[in-house]
């Protein structure tokens, strides 16, 4: 009988690194993912875990203190939040151009001005075109499987790509929920030791990235780009592979909810999701035929599978927790991946997005229904009246 | 940090004859003729010897150095960015201490070793170097000073010399001696402040064989250490490519570099000379000082006459700097 367990979603982290057998972990604190240092650091000051444990001198150091581990041959975790995220960002490049998996666990938080501990997307969707896989958690069981999938993923030869294992903060890193803890001897069976192919090793001396010419410059970064064309099927396979070990019920890409006879859904990531598949449920009461497609890669973005399901709705509203000043929605950013992903389908949806939940304020019911609305209105007549909805400030929301 | 793991102990080579014959720093790269951190790459990698790992932030000696299909290193070497070397050895470091520990990785600690710039070590790369010293990691962080920014295209650094002519510190008529500011002390920020760390020295091209050695003492000494080199760099400070051993042996002569060693709080000293020449005779090698005037010289020789009667680094007295001549 697994072990049930009641965590927030940074101890779900600590826990699903330390059933990696993590080797070295590095550390700087910000709020909320200090929680998942602490933990790990109890782990390791008590034996329970074999790891060395660097305190970083910041998130820069942190960032390349665990490339530099994962370029020499060890499974390398590090994290962070907010600025910390932004702080780094010099970093996330040249660990995934050095194709070196190394694993970040973020937890959401706003980033600066005003100074703000709350929830947001912004700081690591901000370092999405860094060449990092990266996802969010829904539930703290969401977090402890992702941390081990996302090793699994990212150490694939086929791969080779560091990670971003995101939860929002508060909502997810520090409500506790139900964890269904994994055998350590099932993560063992799923996730092989960590032995990258052209690790820094005397005995077989190598120069990793020297400087090029620009005529070399498109080949490499094709090989970057294919990594990501062939990360899906990679996927695919790992998440079968899981739920057949762990008996769990992971779709890869995206997780519906009540979406059968939908007219629209809210498309969501993250924590938000499970204010979401209530408000779904409230509606369906009232009779409107709402649902719920819940995103959990960002990066690889899924296309094909976005295009094919978000085809069967009328309307879809991207429910944002990140921002992207001046761009082309006027707001948010998951949006401009759905209009790109559906441009090329017959008859696409509607597609409107809601700007809500910035600076960590609670995305609640209330606000889902008032999204329902507007939602309800562009299933009618095909067509959405703006880009994106200030939720609680624009008119109609 | 648990240090369990076998380290390296590396032999003392007596006289230049004995310095090894294996360049594990080999042809191919690009860099300027006389190039003085070429010079310092090729000697602390015979120092080094194969069983090493190298990290190389941005800088001359990445960018001159590597082209991609094309690597003069005969070891492991991985480019850092110029900001966050230290750390990307601590992490190497730390790899290798729990590969070891598992059983994983079979053999000694490697010699894990930085060459980093100017730059690269005590300005935009301070944070990380001083983080790799204060936490213990067993690894030499050496920095080649080539006193600026040199690969971007001589700009000025906190270790380009009062006076210098660099690209962003030009003479003109409102600042008549280019560069303001006297440079910081290098091997003295890391000294003071980081107790992990037991050995530091300073060391010069002039004299390879002491280089080499102390590169040698740095990597046996289980923990953090740090080793400044002096590294003329004709190009930057301009003077003939022939020149750099000359000028690099003026500079020790006039006490524009002084060769030392920190040992647990004991200092030694290295080459003094007799009798310091006066740094004007060092400036005239260099174009970098042409612009500048009696005054500004004094203003030089006035440092160095400061700097070598510092407070915790005994020097013999009396020290003659014949002022006369300036
Ligand atoms: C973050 C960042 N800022 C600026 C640069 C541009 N840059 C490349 S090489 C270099 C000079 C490095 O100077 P130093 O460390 O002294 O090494 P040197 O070139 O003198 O050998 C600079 C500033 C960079 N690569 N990265
Ligand atoms: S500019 Fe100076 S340091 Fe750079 S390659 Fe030329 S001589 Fe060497
Ligand atoms: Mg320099």
């Amino acid at each position: 009988m697994a072990k049930e367990m009641f965590l927030a979603g940074c101890s779900a982290a600590a826990y699903g690194a330390a059933l990696a057998r993590v080797e070295v972990i590095t550390s700087f604190p910000i709020r909320p993912y200090t929680g998942i240092m602490m933990e790990l650091s109890k782990l390791v000051a008590n034996g329970e875990l074999d790891a060395e444990f660097v305190h970083g001198e910041g998130e820069h150091a942190q960032v390349a203190i665990a490339y530099g581990a994962a370029a020499a041959g060890a499974r390398a975790y590090t994290g962070s939040s907010g600025v910390g995220v932004t702080y780094a960002m010099e970093c996330y490049s040249p660990a995934s151009g050095g194709r070196l998996p190394c694993q970040m666990a973020i937890a959401d938080r706003a980033l600066d001005p005003p100074g703000d501990f709350g929830s947001e997307h912004t700081d690591v969707m901000s370092c999405r075109d860094q060449g990092w896989i990266m996802g969010w958690a829904e539930t703290p069981q969401e977090v402890l499987d992702n941390t081990i999938i996302y090793y699994r993923i990212g150490e694939d030869p086929r791969v080779l790509l560091p990670q971003f294992c995101c939860q929002d903060g508060y909502f997810v890193s520090h409500i506790p929920g139900k964890v269904v803890m994994p055998e350590q001897s099932q993560v063992d069976e799923f996730l092989p030791p960590y032995k990258h192919p052209h690790a820094l090793d005397p005995t077989k001396p190598i120069s990793h990235g020297p400087q090029i010419y620009p005529d070399q410059g498109p080949a490499i970064n094709l090989q970057r780009a294919q990594a990501f064309l062939d990360t899906p099927a990679v996927i695919e396979e790992v998440i079968e592979d899981f739920n057949k070990i762990f008996g769990r019920d992971y779709k890869p890409f995206l997780d519906e909810y009540r979406t059968d006879d939908a007219d629209f859904v809210f498309f969501i990531q993250g924590g938000h999701a499970r204010t979401a598949r209530f408000a779904v449920n409230h509606l369906r009461e009232k009779g409107v035929k709402a649902g719920m497609v819940k995103l959990r890669f960002v990066r690889p973005f899924p296309t094909e599978a976005v295009a094919e399901t978000l085809s069967k709705f009328k309307a879809v509203g991207c429910v944002e927790n990140s921002t992207s000043y001046g761009g082309a929605m006027k707001g948010g950013n998951l949006i401009h991946e759905v209009r790109s992903a559906l441009y090329d389908v017959d008859n696409p949806p509607a597609v409107t997005s809601f700007m809500s939940g910035l600076g960590g304020e609670v995305v609640s019911l209330e606000e889902f229904y008032s999204m329902a609305k507007v939602l309800a209105e562009a299933a009618k007549t095909g067509k959405v009246e703006q880009y994106v909805y200030w939720v609680g400030f624009d008119k109609g929301v | 940090m648990a240090k369990a793991v076998e380290t390296q102990n590396l032999e003392r080579v007596k006289s230049v004859r004995r310095v090894p014959q294996e360049e594990y720093y080999v042809p191919g790269h690009r860099t300027c003729q006389g190039c003085g951190p070429a010079l310092c790459y090729k000697l602390v990698s015979k120092a080094t010897g194969p069983d090493s790992i190298f990290l190389g932030p941005t800088g001359c000696m990445y960018v001159a150095n590597t082209s991609y299909l094309c690597s003069p290193f005969a070891y492991p070497w991985m480019h850092t960015q110029i900001t966050n070397a230290g750390a990307v050895a601590s992490g190497v470091e730390a790899a290798y201490q729990v590969l070891i520990r598992k059983g994983k990785y079979k053999g000694k600690l490697p010699n894990i070793v930085v060459m980093g710039g100017d730059g690269g070590s005590i300005d935009i790369g301070l944070q990380a170097m001083s983080g790799m010293m204060y936490r213990g990691h067993d690894a030499l962080f050496i920095m080649y000073d080539n006193e600026s920014y040199a690969n971007t295209g001589i700009q000025t650094s906190p270790m380009s010399p009062y006076g210098a002519n660099t690209t962003f510190t030009p003479p003109g008529k409102a600042i008549p001696e280019g560069k303001v500011l006297f440079p910081k002390d290098a091997p003295q920020m890391v000294i003071g402040g980081h107790p992990a760390v037991k050995y530091v020295a300073t060391a010069s091209l002039a004299y390879p064989v002491d280089l080499i050695n102390k590169v040698r003492k740095g990597l046996n000494v289980v923990g953090p250490t740090f080793i400044h080199i002096h590294c003329p760099c004709p190009k930057g400070w301009l003077f003939d490519a022939d020149k750099t051993i000359e000028v690099a042996k003026l500079a020790i002569e006039t006490g524009m570099w002084v060769n030392y060693e920190w040992e647990e709080g004991e200092y030694t000293y290295q080459h003094t000379p007799k009798e310091y020449t006066p740094v004007k005779e060092y400036m005239k090698t260099q174009e970098r000082f042409s612009h500048l005037t009696d005054e500004h010289i004094a203003k030089m020789q006035a440092f160095i006459d400061a700097k070598l009667k510092a407070p915790g680094k005994p020097v013999p007295l009396p020290v003659t700097s014949p002022r006369e001549s300036v």
